[in-house]
């Protein structure tokens, strides 16, 4: 073995270390000794037998839920922020000359079965809004949406952006719905949609 | 018999097992030298704190008591300096990508419109890279190389075969470079910790092994008939990575809820049986050769070791507390991190008893004020860890910022401060190169620690706000995500701070570099200067 340059960093440096031989002190053995009996006494109260699938420490009720009530509100604002912000824009203006606005729009704050009507079967053609034409390429919500679904989110956008036309509820959606069941196409624009009843 | 009294018959019956076999390893039943736990090394020095005042008959004592530890020491160094020094500078690359990734995800959180032109930059991604380059860059990076500094000097032998160890660290680093070239670029296997594609994962389990070789070689040969409790660590650690990687990335192997429970299994115990012994072997070598004390009781070192050995392994579970898991393995899990107190207050109170009368010696040692830093931390977040397993804790910080806060504490507050302080160590034992302006090192220690308090407290407050609004059922759900808005801006101002502290450090270590070759020659002055350590 070559003899190594010794750096004074190596030098300066204490020799490397040992261990001394003090017992354990006793407070660690008394730890110790909790420790197993919590372990213990944790193990025994543990309810070990429920089905995993309930996930731990759950019983079937809580699984369950809370139904919700008849007549609970369901929150259009969320739906809108989910399904139609995309295109139509948290502000509810649009993108100029690609998606229509809604605020202000004559169709949204027009006649609750024409636009229950747009959001069941979609548009697929040019359609006028605040005097600009459309192409527009609105899809159909009627299979993904329910009625009371559809009521939340059409009252929410023709209450919001400085809009304030009435409410929409979930039996007019559900009569705009059975009216509309034979179609299977989206609407092919706006002249179409006015000559709806 | 029912699930209950197995699990009870198995967890008693293993316990009074380890406690048996620590009882045997301290009584020398195994053991067929007389003197296992005696001292190894040469007498003669013990006694001072590692001094700061240029002292000539120190000197010339340690040049003629105790030469042969000295150059055995020399020896040792010389024969891990190349190797130890491209671990650390990958080390520093890793740290540098890692901080800004976690930065700019940090940022997004509070202005989730920043940034948002390119897929790779986007939240999704850009954590996980910053998770990533921490554990697999900057983590293993720093502490593999201070392992390879550390198992020569005290086996009190030369590396055996560090070309080895050369070869699998690029083979790491390529791998590494890979996996997060893939991560970006949006491929990943889609488990937390995991998420590097198994293809990829067979360059990190070659590049592991021929890390690992080397060490063990150096085992084989080394001349001491006592391991000292550093080397048990470190030991283990090589071998426990390899068995976790290698068991969690296997194709095919685990699917659904079992997936999910070798997820965690996975992840909690890199954490507590890589990264974690790696940095504590690193506090029990650097803490007593700084201050010139030896490590006051063997008998706490076994309690410490076996008990993280023992019980860290089933502690993952405590992850899918509330999942479709079997709940005797949640509950085990439970109990096994309760039982981690032990093990953490054997280290903690070892250590106290080291350093207890002195304190003195943390005023002119940067490296000795990471280091203890780093272990007071190792204690607090394992404790803090213990009690956030417990289901009522549990209950309110899962799936909320606490835990990032938790994970924070243990892998920076404790195991990044502690690989600091060895870097600081290790690089002028390895370059000959003292650190040119220590004043930046107390910048860096500063910095650093005032960051990881900052965004320690606010994460935490905000943490628990947020867990505490989701469990409120009158409170819609994004209140829960408003009510972290401040707290997330507190954690970017910490953030930055750490961001800026490596910044700092990495500087430093260019300047180091870069400076001029004499500065060996100047190192009698430098000793008294506040930096020398």
């Amino acid at each position: 073995m070559n003899k190594p340059e010794i750096l004074p960093q190596q030098r300066r440096e204490n020799p490397d270390p040992e261990e001394g031989r003090t017992p354990i002190p006793w407070l660690v053995l008394a730890l110790a000794l909790a420790l197993a009996a919590f372990g213990v006494v944790y193990i025994s109260r543990s309810n070990l037998d429920a089905p995993a699938i309930w996930g731990d420490g759950r019983s079937a009720a809580e699984l369950a839920g809370d139904k919700p009530a008849a007549g609970a509100k369901v929150d259009g604002g969320a739906i809108f922020t989910s399904m139609c912000a995309a295109c139509h824009q948290p502000t509810g203006l649009g993108l100029p000359g690609v998606f229509p606005p809604l605020a202000g729009s004559e169709w949204v704050l027009g006649k609750p079965d024409t636009l229950a009507a747009i959001l069941l079967h979609g548009i697929n053609g040019s359609i006028e809004v605040k005097g600009t034409a459309y192409q527009g390429a609105m899809p159909a919500f009627g299979g993904s949406l329910g009625d009371a679904e559809i009521a939340a989110v059409l009252t929410h956008i023709r209450s919001t952006w400085g809009n304030a036309a009435s409410p929409i509820d979930a039996a007019a959606v559900a009569a705009a719905r059975a009216r509309l069941a034979d179609r299977k196409q989206p609407f092919s624009g706006g002249a179409e949609l006015a000559a709806l009843p | 018999m029912n699930t209950l009294s197995i699990l009870m018959s198995a967890f008693v019956l293993s316990l009074v097992g380890l406690g048996f076999f620590i009882w045997s390893q301290r009584s020398r039943l195994l053991s067929r030298s007389a003197d296992g736990s005696e001292v190894i090394f040469a007498r003669g020095e013990i006694g001072h704190p590692e001094t700061l005042t240029p002292d000539r008959s120190l000197k010339a004592g340690a040049g003629t008591v105790d030469s042969q530890e000295l150059l055995d020491r020399a020896a040792a160094d010389a024969s891990t300096a190349a190797v130890v020094f491209f671990f650390y500078c990958c080390a520093f690359v890793w740290l540098l990508v890692a901080s800004a990734a976690g930065l700019t995800a940090s940022i997004k959180l509070h202005a989730p419109d920043w940034l948002v032109s390119e897929a790779w930059l986007s939240f999704g991604r850009i954590r996980t890279l910053h998770l990533n380059a921490v554990a697999y860059g900057w983590a293993p990076m720093a502490g593999l190389g201070t392992a390879l500094f550390i198992i020569p000097r005290l086996l009190k032998t030369e590396l055996v075969g560090g070309r080895y160890a050369l070869l699998g660290g690029a083979l790491w680093n390529a791998a590494l470079v890979a996996g997060l070239g893939s991560l970006a670029y949006g491929v990943s296997d889609g488990m937390e910790w995991l998420e590097i594609p198994w293809q990829i994962d067979i360059l990190f389990v070659a590049g592991g092994a021929l890390v690992g070789l080397p060490l063990i070689l150096t085992l084989l040969r080394r001349k001491v008939a006592h391991l000292y409790v550093s080397v048990w660590y470190m030991g283990c650690a090589l071998f426990w990575f390899p068995v976790l990687f290698f068991v969690a990335n296997v194709p095919g192997l685990h699917r659904g809820v079992e997936a999910a429970t070798m997820n965690w299994w996975f992840g909690h115990n890199v954490l507590g049986l890589f990264y974690t012994p790696l940095a504590l072997a690193s506090i029990y070598y650097f803490l007593p050769k700084l201050i010139g004390r030896p490590i006051q009781s063997y008998n706490l070192s076994l309690v410490g070791f076996w008990g993280l050995a023992f019980f860290y392994g089933q502690v993952g579970g405590h992850h899918l507390v509330g999942g479709p898991v079997p709940a005797w393995l949640v509950t085990l899990s439970i109990v096994q991190s309760m039982m981690m107190i032990l093990p953490v207050v054997a280290f903690t109170v070892n250590q106290h008893l080291t350093l207890k009368g002195h304190l003195g010696a943390l005023r002119h040692s940067p490296t000795l004020q990471f280091i203890c830093l780093g272990g007071l931390m190792y204690t607090a977040s394992s404790v803090q860890g213990s009690f956030e397993a417990l289901r009522s804790v549990n209950v309110i910080t899962h799936f909320t910022h606490y835990t990032v806060a938790h994970a924070h504490l243990g892998l920076y507050g404790f195991v990044t401060m502690v690989f600091f302080g060895a870097i600081y160590f290790v690089v002028p034992r390895v370059t000959g190169r003292d650190w040119p302006w220590p004043r930046l090192i107390s910048l860096h220690f500063w910095l650093a620690a005032t960051g990881i308090a900052i965004y320690f407290v606010s994460l935490t407050i905000g943490g628990w706000l947020q867990g505490s609004a989701m469990l409120d059922e009158s409170r819609g759900f994004m209140e829960s995500v408003r009510i972290t808005l401040p707290y997330l801006q507190g954690r970017s101002v910490g953030g930055a701070l750490m961001v800026l502290s490596h910044v700092v450090f990495a500087a430093h270590f260019v300047r180091l570099l870069i400076g001029g070759a004499g500065r060996t020659d100047q190192s009698s002055t430098r000793l008294s200067a506040p930096g020398a350590i």
